[in-house]
């Protein structure tokens, strides 16, 4: 644990002593800002609910976390300062893992500062806010949060390339939401309801469909917590690679 | 009489040392597709010892030290680490060396001290102790001045500096440097060369370099490496002897009149060009120094020596590596 630490405090280090972290964390928060105030029905019926904002959580997550997570491995990779960090007595699970926490660390920051839209609904809302359902969804964002940086990680060990790595990480992003998407999954099911179960099961959006009202279904939990597992182990085995 | 080669000044282990062997690499071999970049590297490196890996750019003398950091998985082979196998327990081998690499890769947002405490916490190092190495070896490397300095804003030689700092920062027992001199000016070499003369006193180095003046000057011992194979290994003196063919004459005197130095060398038979130092080569017999002083000075030459060597160490490698296979 105290070598995942030291390497994620090196790499927070590297998020906030330079703009990447305060760019990501202000741009998410104001894109997810402005399509939640134009899509809510706040104004409207002044509905206390973040249904929106966490509907579009997956969608900007896709673009973000692998803008957040390119440079963890490639930049390394490119400087040829894996020399010196693999040389370090530091198992690579530890590295791999505490590159990792430090992005979930930004993705922490993104929240917390998104946390002023319920003081702010809850501020203009006639109605009483129901806290639960968004306490629920913000423990959701995170758990994709997890997943999507993880996917990152992996991704970014792939390519000493950062634009490479960005761009296969939107895309395997963009395939995790959009193509394994309910609506994929019900054009399949005339062709084969097994292909179409499978792809609804694989993908982000019928996992977060539930998280998106606020619901943590243990099935949601355990599928983003094992992406991240996955994603992080396939992230290991990348780096091993390297050696040979 | 100056007796030693020509090729340079010697230097001999500390002879304190205990007979302790650091590495041990055993059949190391690599290839990279069809290219066979490293092919049965077998050596042995105890404590006090300077190694130097000499060899021609690509040679295979990063690959070889890539294998004993663990960096890079041999097809076959093994090496260790104080009796440590490095693909068994990488961990627990990786504790006793510190490496440079070649590039001298820092993270370049880092400030020069947060770097110093990253590889320091990483490498077991904590509070009083991490405070008291970090002031230790930025002193001695004249990196005090420096340590609030982002890695990045640094001149390419205090970027060196910082890494052998973290190299050396836990005391290693085996440290190795991959061309730790490349681009430095002859001042930075020079401190380079003092330093890894120091280290020796308590730990085994092992250094790469494909300048053949640096391995002269410092090490005590010399691999050279050439087509990714071991070709030769020893000291000076021994390479220059075993690998070296013939005598050769060094005359050194100020105000030789190059006239009557051709003369002379006409006289006797020397091939060369004349002028205030004389090279002879005079194939497998030793010269009568006694005589050729004697001409010499009757030649008006106010000699400072005469000295006979075996073939120097310059001309042993160029030999080695200059493609043709060795002959032993």
């Amino acid at each position: 644990m105290k070598n995942i630490l030291t390497v994620a405090r090196r790499e927070c280090g590297a998020y906030f002593g330079t703009p990447i972290a305060w760019i990501f964390i202000a741009l998410q928060t104001a894109i997810l800002s402005f399509f939640f105030f134009l899509y809510s029905p706040f104004f409207i019926i002044e509905s206390a609910d973040m249904r929106v904002w966490f509907g579009l959580t997956p969608f900007t997550m896709m673009v973000f976390a692998p803008a957040v997570t390119m440079r963890l491995w490639s930049e390394e990779l490119r400087t040829g300062s894996t020399e010196v960090l693999l040389s370090l007595p530091l198992p690579v699970k530890d590295l791999v893992i505490g590159k990792w926490l430090a992005s979930v660390v930004v993705l922490l920051a993104s929240v917390v500062c998104s946390l002023g839209i319920p003081a702010t609904i809850s501020w203009m809302s006639a109605s009483p806010v129901d806290w639960g359902p968004i306490m629920g969804g913000y423990i959701g964002t995170v758990l994709a949060g997890m997943m999507f940086l993880a996917l990152g990680c992996w991704v970014s060990a792939l390519s000493q390339n950062q634009v490479v790595s960005l761009l296969v990480g939107v895309t395997a992003g963009i395939v995790l939401v959009l193509a394994l998407s309910p609506d994929f999954a019900a054009f399949l099911t005339s062709t084969s309801e097994p292909l179409a179960r499978t792809v609804e099961a694989l993908g982000v959006q019928s996992h977060f469909r539930s998280i998106e009202r606020g619901v943590l279904a243990i099935s949601d939990v355990v599928y983003f917590l094992s992406g991240s597992c996955l994603f992080l182990a396939l992230t290991v085995f990348q780096v091993e690679l390297k050696k040979q | 009489m100056d007796q030693s080669h020509p090729g340079g000044v010697s230097v001999t282990a500390p002879t304190s040392t205990l007979e302790k062997m650091v590495i041990e690499a055993d059949g190391l071999s690599r290839s990279f597709g069809q290219t066979r970049a490293a092919e049965k590297v077998s050596f042995k490196v105890k404590r006090g010892e300077i190694l130097g890996f000499l060899g021609p750019n690509g040679a295979g003398k990063s690959t070889t030290l890539r294998m004993i950091t663990g960096l890079l998985a041999p097809d076959e082979g093994t090496a260790k680490i104080c009796g440590i196998d490095i693909a068994s327990d990488p961990i627990a081998a990786k504790m006793k060396f510190g490496y440079l690499p070649e590039s001298v890769p820092l993270y370049d947002e880092m400030e020069v001290i947060e770097y110093l405490r990253f590889v320091g916490t990483a490498r077991g190092l904590v509070g009083s102790d991490l405070a008291k190495r970090i002031e230790r070896i930025s002193h001695r490397l004249g990196l005090k001045a420096m340590l609030r300095r982002r890695c990045g804003t640094l001149s390419k030689g205090f970027r060196q500096r910082v890494g052998l700092a973290q190299a050396l920062i836990h005391d290693p027992e085996v440290v190795i440097l991959d061309e730790p001199t490349n681009g430095l000016d002859p001042r930075q070499i020079i401190e380079v060369r003092d330093l890894i003369r120091e280290l020796a006193q308590q730990c085994a180095v092992i250094f790469s370099t494909h300048i053949l003046q640096e391995i002269a000057a410092i090490c005590s011992r010399i691999i050279i490496i050439h087509s990714g194979r071991l070709i030769a290994d020893g000291t000076p003196e021994e390479l220059a002897g075993e690998f070296g063919e013939g005598w050769q004459v060094v005359v050194e005197g100020s105000g030789v009149d190059p006239q009557r130095c051709g003369e002379l060398q006409l006289a006797e038979g020397i091939p060369g060009s004349p002028g205030e130092t004389v090279h002879q080569w005079l194939g497998d017999s030793i010269p009568d120094l006694d005589h050729l002083q004697k001409r010499l000075e009757e030649s008006g030459s106010p000699l400072i020596q005469v000295g006979v060597g075996r073939e120097s160490l310059e001309q042993v490698y160029l030999r080695l590596t200059g493609g043709e296979e060795l002959q032993r």
